[in-house]
């Protein structure tokens, strides 16, 4: 079977209302049990697509809100603590979360939050955008994954995987292509939770130094002259960068 | 004693709005947004290709609207996505009336009369025949041409309202009022997701944003800022506390001061209102005088009336400042915030409108919810200059990533691809 070249996109996500609010812990629950799978996506993973160059990772929506306007904090822990791993299938997540309340809610009852201080759930659709940018080997992923902008890396790590279509889900094609190691490398950066815009700087910086030793053993099956103009075309690289810093300089 | 109130006369030195600089707006944003940004952008509009939009408001000058229009139409053009501006012109009673309707909008008592819904009426028909409204996709801004639509909508064109005022509060008859014109829309896009009403129509969630290398935004020097305050012959010595602002009672000057009597009580500051009015604001003169008559009772206070096109003033305005407060009643989204976060400014917000998507506690800015809190918040960043500056560092990254044109143009790709 053949199989499709990788075709990078850009993803615009419309968000409108999803129809329900919450001025309590049990609001937020019913609220929680009854959204789309796109609207927790929303709250909870898309956290990081709102605070890519964050220090830190922001917690989310709902753990966020639970805090500040609930005052709750170990609710609000516990539910920040369920959310932290963007690769959850949505309804195990909602699963979670849900557990998360009825445990809270059999225990006590928190005062509502002021009106002003009402949590909407907000939904989200993405609309799509080829960027011409396509791999047709996994090594040329790696040659293009600096070419893409957040939001394109967030989709094809996270959304895709999550919400689907699956052709998009790029650790997916890379195992179908037998680059488990690059699959691999992208997945557990993404569980690991840091702020996105680190996230796709990690994953292109530990792509490169796995394609090394694969370099390497190329390099030794090529030709002499081959490496020398290699070699040469290394050098002047390197000349042209310092040429530019000395103008810079200057 | 109050110190000057001063009007600053009209300033015609500065460059022009809308001079591209070579290579277009969109390659001077590649010098601030993430890699890959400009591409995506692009990318998005290839799929409009074809199709072209008409955005439509009531005025040039003045308030957020306009600033964000002169830029965006520029941008959407440069992406290929032929783009133009209509402005629908009234006389003074017309703007009478769309401000009555705004401020009810906002929560105020006001009282539409017959007459008033005459005017409304008759000065849509007459813009109606007027306007150049032959796009694909006409997006319309805010109230006042929002009628436009049953008197001019061809087949196949798609009509979507632009709301940038806060719903939350409105007044029932007023936007009954609206209602009917609005309910004919494709659809609907407010600021944030609290000031929307319930409407037969899709409703998408669409932040404004700002310009980094605008006038009012672009990067300036220790001596051009202390060029300008000299200039306007304001001390060069602060700390200054200062809300640059239209004068409008929602902006709650008056309570800005209150806040700063209390806070002088115990720190030695300075407090500068800034701010004009927009063409489309017939109130404005009404407030400023209320501001001056309150201003002149309370120590340190300065009152700077502004003219259109003091985009650099209110940039260095702003950089000197230690301390920016929008403490307004209630908000459309209050760009002014997402300014001073962009200049990494310490800012102290009420938490109205859309100022908790751009202050978030403690992490890009202080909230407050009171005359009290403001003057409590404005205390504690006057006494922690470690506070601000971390505040500050955060603030410009989160108006980086959220609020610049850039995110804007993208969410409106998004939604005229959706529609068309």
């Amino acid at each position: 079977m053949t199989i499709a070249p990788f075709e990078f996109s850009t993803v615009a996500h419309l968000e409108y209302p999803a129809g329900r609010t919450a001025n309590d812990l049990v609001s937020l629950r019913e609220g929680i049990a009854r959204v789309p799978p796109e609207s927790l996506f929303f709250h909870i993973a898309r956290v990081a697509v709102r605070h890519p160059r964050a220090h830190d990772l922001p917690p989310n929506d709902f753990a966020n809100w639970t805090a500040a306007a609930l005052q709750e904090p170990e609710v609000a822990e516990r539910l920040a603590f369920a959310g932290s791993q963007p690769l959850t299938e949505l309804e195990a997540l909602r699963s979670s979360l849900l557990r998360i309340l009825d445990e809270s809610g059999s225990r006590k009852h928190a005062e509502p939050a002021a009106q002003a201080a009402t949590f909407h759930f907000i939904t989200a659709r993405s609309v799509k955008a080829p960027l011409d940018l396509v791999a047709a080997e996994p090594e040329q992923v790696v040659h293009l994954w600096p070419q893409i902008d957040t939001a394109a890396a967030f989709y094809h790590l996270v959304e895709a995987r999550v919400l689907g279509p699956g052709q998009d889900d790029l650790a997916a094609w890379l195992k179908s292509r037998g680059a488990t190691k690059l699959a691999e490398v992208a997945e557990s950066v993404t569980m690991g939770g840091m702020p996105l815009l680190r996230l796709h700087r990690e994953i292109g910086a530990r792509w490169r130094r796995s394609l090394i030793t694969a370099r390497l053993v190329r390099r030794t099956e090529e030709s002499d002259a081959a490496r020398r103009q290699e070699a040469r075309a290394v050098v002047a690289r390197f000349a042209g960068r310092l040429r530019k810093q000395r103008g810079g300089r200057e | 004693m109050s110190e000057s109130a001063t009007r600053l006369e009209p300033n015609v030195s500065h460059p022009p709005l809308h001079a591209p600089p070579p290579g277009g707006w969109l390659e001077r944003y590649a010098q601030v947004v993430a890699p890959g940004t400009l591409r995506a952008l692009e990318a998005l509009a290839r799929r409009l290709r074809g199709h072209r939009i008409v955005m439509v408001n009531t005025t040039k000058t003045g308030g957020g609207v306009a600033e964000i229009l002169h830029r965006l139409v520029v941008i959407l053009n440069e992406l290929g996505v032929p783009t133009s501006w209509e402005v629908m012109e009234g006389d003074e009673r017309f703007f009478n009336v769309t401000k009555k309707i705004h401020n009810a909008l906002h929560g105020h008592t006001e009282t539409l009369t017959a007459e008033d819904r005459e005017v409304y009426a008759e000065r849509t028909r007459l813009e109606a025949e007027r306007l150049e409204l032959d796009g694909d996709l006409i997006l319309i801004h805010d109230p006042q041409p929002a009628a436009l639509i049953s008197l001019r909508r061809k087949p196949g064109q798609r009509w979507v309202w632009r709301c940038h005022i806060d719903l939350s509060s409105r007044d029932p008859d007023h936007w009954e009022f609206l209602r009917p014109s609005v309910s004919q829309y494709d659809a609907s896009i407010f600021s944030a997701i609290e000031f929307v009403p319930p409407l037969p129509i899709p409703t998408y969630l669409v932040p404004p944003s700002i310009d980094p290398f605008s006038n009012k935004n672009r990067e300036m020097d220790a001596d051009a800022v202390t060029e300008v305050l000299d200039r306007l012959d304001l001390p060069r010595r602060g700390p200054w506390v200062t809300q640059i602002s239209r004068f409008d009672r929602i902006k709650d000057p008056i309570g800005v001061i209150e806040a700063f009597r209390m806070v002088r009580a115990r720190r030695r500051a300075r407090l500068l209102l800034a701010g004009g009015g927009a063409s489309d604001d017939p109130e404005g003169a009404e407030v400023l005088a209320e501001v001056r008559d309150r201003a002149a009772k309370v120590k340190d206070v300065t009152v700077l009336e502004l003219p259109p096109g003091s985009d650099l003033e209110i940039n260095a305005l702003q950089r000197a400042s230690t301390v920016v407060m929008q403490k307004s009643l209630r908000e459309g989204f209050a760009l002014t915030v997402s300014e001073a976060l962009w200049k990494r400014r310490a800012v102290v917000a009420s938490a109205v409108g859309g100022i908790p998507l751009q202050v978030i506690h403690e992490r890009t800015g202080l909230l407050s919810r009171s005359i009290e809190g403001a003057a409590f918040q404005t205390v504690r960043l006057l006494d922690n200059p470690d506070l601000r500056h971390d505040l500050g560092v955060e603030g410009r990254a989160h108006v980086r990533e959220n609020f610049l044109h850039t995110r804007e143009v993208r969410d409106y790709l998004a939604v005229f691809t959706s529609l068309l």
